[in-house]
């Protein structure tokens, strides 16, 4: 008894298993990884001489510096005016207009990437409408350059800097702009002075969140863009499987990680706290929803504050008409994929010629399509099993852990997700090989269950921080024990959080691709890895109905979340007291 | 055997010697709580009555609070030993005591309704479904929310909210009640029918209940005894009116209402008896009264101290007013009950003040 109750005041072992999985399967290797960078035990430089030695080597760490910076600041120059445009209106519209915005955040990047190579292709959307009507004679090459990686990277990207941006928005608290304008503050001067300064944490997490997701981004470039517009990402993966000397490979990627370490202490965050903030910006935006069903005056009255102060119409008509175009860009790719693969053509063709389900059969009929999504389900459902439990049980750890421990112990668990994804490749290529397990799918599950901790435990630690830990002492003071406060009362409360960080967990296993596509040898082929190379060697029109799929998955993931955690979230904002009896 | 040494042992402290034929409920023997290098709590010692109302009343960071958590097991003591019913509860984690709780924020379970949330406890403790329902058909009853039963906490007003915690918190008839910071989140009003509710509570269900609170009117209107607490230690132990009309020392005396501290104020203080070394003279407000310069003397004039002085401020506040007298080189805070035909004095006007000798208190510095 004595025991149980001294391990009860260690917490901090609940974090046992997330660190026994992530140490093995990443924490290790990816020392050996930078061990092997320098040539351990003998310990040169040569691997960093060679690198920096090679003139396109720097080009492309140079390239892939300014393809980030400049998307980050596509984003950021579009998100900001979108954000405030979302924030400033109505409530209901705002809802709507932030579930537009989550539909392309959980959609497969993959897919994204697809939907504009089918936009812009040679034999693309674009190409075949103005051949038809017989505006050009050949292709415009719209694919394969700059432009192309910018577009589709910036739609990819562009809800990570939205939501970040809508949540610091609506935390600002509304009376300030009042007060502003009350003092004489003109509309513009009263947003320059107060909003915008108030609205810098959103604009520091959003761009901190898109530029390092940006450095590592491997799919879209490779996929849209040129032989010139090659980042590291693509580079270390050919690498990876032209030479594989890992000395070499090793030092590219700590290249890499650098690059982003250094821009992130550049940026003076302490990891920890920035990937609290950032990594949870659908989380933080469903609670948001949530707040949309309250104090409905009170927003309005805020909507109609934030719209200048009648300076006419066309500011108004201006904003409606940037919103649209904003929502175009980042839906209109989604829809046209779907309404493809409903053609009946032979090929890709828009609009299509008649409606068919002849691409479905084609999935269906096809083993190794539907033997790759099978796989891909399976893997799914072990990875959430797994980390939804470990990761669950290190969120508890660590709220209940020191402050400094919890945001190191916090940080060090979310590099899966927080270093480039070709880093985490690499690291856990090595660390499977060294158990056995590549090509295998065990070993596929253990690669997608170290991110997918990081994701459970950002969302359940969201939930748990907003837990009155005096229920728990109630209950005890009503002679519940331990296990038996955890299931009544702990449980039942933070259970939208736990569904939410499982849901999550399956995205990131059923998207994933980079990780995959190195630990998963020949014979392990999950869907988003078939479907990627597919799209490199032909457009087969099956694959619009496979990308149908992974788009209509959002969707399902956004009315689970919505039964989850929307009801309790309500439930307990709903603190407006029914009139006394 | 020592068991029941304990249960028998008299109270050694002088403060409760009157009635120490009453066994202790509550015993704290020299506790002392530790959080890193500040001590909460220093070297306590405490004794409690069974079905006494006892109010632990201080300031923010005085230690209060963890006395509380220390009974409820919510923290382990340091240092020193805590006795329920005699016997030591130091190591007896919070869910084998028997108490009934109820928290500032009230800790209702959120996602159950008001009926589950009184269900709760009588679960925990192996009732019977039918029983349950029972017993909280007539709690609701008693506390007048039969109508409620089906509400989740966040659907009712905070004095509701207030009643089904205190209802959930004797519905198993645990023989201890703890209450912290019971009415902080109440508005006036409500506060003051709330204390009512409470009151007779205790009186109906006659629990030992511990009340912590930085409220002193709360502490006045609901105790049988208060301890003042300050940084960690006990500054006074006594019934209300004990404390209110003889503080023991100038904090107790400040921190139970208004006190007129009567040091270099110029003028003499008379008193009967010489005052005790180490101590400042102390005279609350409504004890003064206020009359103009040359108004008649009252028949017990022998036993008063008259000062002349000139009103710098004059409050209305309702039923009182509230005069500030620079009398000497001191002022003087008076407050005078509003009554018909009273003379009204205004900023500038020259008064006599005068009080009864044996209202003058000695208070340790």
């Amino acid at each position: 008894m004595k025991t149980l109750r001294e391990f009860g005041r260690m917490p901090i072992a609940l974090t046992g298993p997330a660190l026994a999985v992530l140490l093995v399967v990443f924490g290790i290797p990816i020392v050996q990884l930078f061990l092997t960078s320098f040539n351990a035990p003998a310990f040169s430089t040569g691997n960093y001489k060679a690198f920096f030695g090679q003139p396109a080597n720097v080009r492309v760490l140079f390239q892939t510096i300014e393809i980030s910076v400049v998307a980050t600041a596509i984003c950021l120059l579009i998100g900001y005016p979108t954000a405030y445009l979302i924030v400033a209106a109505s409530k209901r519209l705002r809802m709507a207009l932030i579930v537009l915005v989550l539909v392309p955040y959980l959609t497969s990047g993959l897919v994204v990437t697809y939907a504009w190579i089918v936009i812009l292709g040679d034999g693309g959307l674009i190409n075949n409408l103005l051949v038809d009507h017989g505006l050009i004679s050949s292709p415009l090459p719209l694919i394969y350059n700059r432009m192309a990686v910018y577009i589709g990277m910036v739609h990819i990207m562009l809800p990570m800097m939205i939501l970040p941006l809508v949540s610091a928005m609506m935390g600002i608290d509304k009376s300030l702009m009042a007060a502003a304008r009350s003092m004489g503050a003109r509309p513009a001067t009263a947003f320059w002075r107060v909003f915008f300064p108030l609205s810098m944490p959103g604009v520091r997490s959003g761009c901190l969140l898109v530029f390092v997701v940006c450095l590592g981004f491997y799919i879209a470039p490779a996929a849209l863009g040129g032989l010139g517009d090659a980042m590291l990402s693509t580079f270390i993966a050919s690498q990876v499987r032209s030479s594989f000397d890992m000395g070499r490979v090793a030092a590219s990627a700590f290249v890499l990680l650098a690059v982003a370490i250094v821009v992130l202490s550049m940026v003076g965050l302490d990891l920890s706290g920035t990937s609290r903030r950032t990594a949870q910006p659908s989380l933080k935006s469903w609670h948001r929803l949530g707040e949309f069903f309250i104090s409905y005056r009170a927003k309005r009255w805020i909507a109609q504050l934030y719209r200048a102060g009648g300076d006419g119409r066309w500011p108004q008509l201006v904003g409606i008409m940037f919103l649209a175009l904003v929502m175009f860009y980042l839906l209109f790719p989604e829809v046209l994929v779907v309404i493809m693969s409903f053609s009946a053509g032979k090929y890709l063709q828009f609009p299509p010629s008649g409606f068919s389900l002849q691409w479905y059969e084609s999935f269906f009929g096809d083993p190794s399509w539907y033997a790759a999504a099978w796989m891909s389900i399976q893997i799914g459902f072990m990875v959430v099993i797994l980390s939804t439990i470990i990761g669950t049980l290190a969120a508890f750890g660590l709220n209940r852990a020191l402050p400094r421990l919890r945001s190191f112990l916090t940080m060090a668990m979310l590099t899966p997700i927080t270093f480039p994804v070709i880093v985490v490749g690499i690291a856990t290529y090595l660390g499977l090989l060294k158990l056995g397990l590549l090509g295998s799918m065990t070993g596929i599950v253990l690669a997608h269950t170290i991110g997918a901790i990081g994701y459970v435990l950002v969302i359940v630690s969201a939930s748990l921080a907003n837990f009155d830990p005096q229920l728990e002492q109630a209950a005890m003071s009503m002679r519940a024990g331990p296990l038996q406060t955890f299931m009544r009362v702990t449980l039942p409360l933070i259970r939208p959080g736990i569904i939410g960080g499982a849901v999550f967990a399956f995205l990131h296993s059923f998207d994933e691709v980079v990780i995959t596509s190195l630990v998963g040898g020949i014979s392990m082929r999950t869907l988003p890895l078939k479907m990627w190379e597919d799209i490199r060697h032909q457009i087969d029109p099956t694959i619009a109905a496979v990308a149908t799929l992974f788009i209509l998955l959002p969707l399902v993931v956004l009315m689970i979340l919505f039964v989850a955690g929307w009801r309790s979230t309500l439930g307990l904002q709903r603190a407006r007291p029914v009139p006394a009896a | 055997m020592t068991l029941h040494e304990n249960i028998t042992r008299p109270f050694s402290e002088n403060e409760v010697s009157e009635k120490n034929t009453v066994p202790a409920q509550i015993e704290f023997r020299g506790v002392t709580k530790m959080y890193g290098a500040v001590a909460a709590v220093k070297n306590l010692s405490l004794a409690v009555r069974r079905g006494e109302f006892l109010t632990i009343l201080g300031p923010s960071g005085s230690g209060k609070t963890t006395v509380l958590m220390l009974l409820a097991g919510f923290v382990a003591p340091t240092k020193g030993d805590i006795l329920i019913a005699g016997k030591s509860v130091a190591s007896v984690p919070s869910y084998r005591r028997d108490q009934g709780i109820v928290f500032q924020s009230y800790a209702l379970f959120p996602h159950l309704t008001v009926r589950r949330n009184l269900e709760f406890p009588l679960e925990m403790r192996g009732m019977k479904a039918s029983d349950r329902a029972v017993q909280v058909d007539r709690m609701l009853e008693r506390v007048h929310l039969k109508e409620f039963g089906g509400r989740v906490p966040s659907q009712l007003s905070g004095g509701q909210q207030q009643r089904v915690a205190l209802s959930r918190a004797l519905i198993a008839d645990p023989p201890l009640l703890l209450l912290d910071e019971p009415l902080g989140a109440l508005d006036r009003n409500l506060r003051e029918q709330m204390q009512g509710e409470i009151k007779s509570l205790h009186r109906e269900f006659g629990k030992t209940t511990i009340c912590v609170t930085h409220d002193q009117e709360e502490a006045l209107t609901l105790s049988d005894r208060i301890v003042v607490m300050r940084a960690g230690e006990i500054e006074q132990t006594d019934t209300p009116e004990a404390l209110y009309d003889r503080p023991a020392t100038q904090f107790v005396a400040n921190f139970m209402g208004e006190a007129n501290a009567l040091e270099n104020c110029g003028f003499k203080v008379e008193s009967d008896a010489a005052p005790p070394l180490g101590t400042v003279a102390m005279l609350r407000p409504e004890r003064i009264c206020v009359a103009a310069r040359g108004a008649q003397r009252r028949a017990d004039a022998d036993q008063r101290q008259f000062v002349t002085g000139v009103v710098e401020d004059m409050i209305y506040a309702g039923p009182l007013r509230k005069y500030q007298v620079r009398a000497g080189d001191s002022v003087l805070i008076v407050r005078e009950h509003v009554a018909a035909g009273q003379q009204i004095f205004r900023p500038g006007d020259e008064v006599r003040l005068d009080w009864l000798r044996s209202d003058v208190r000695f208070v340790t510095a």
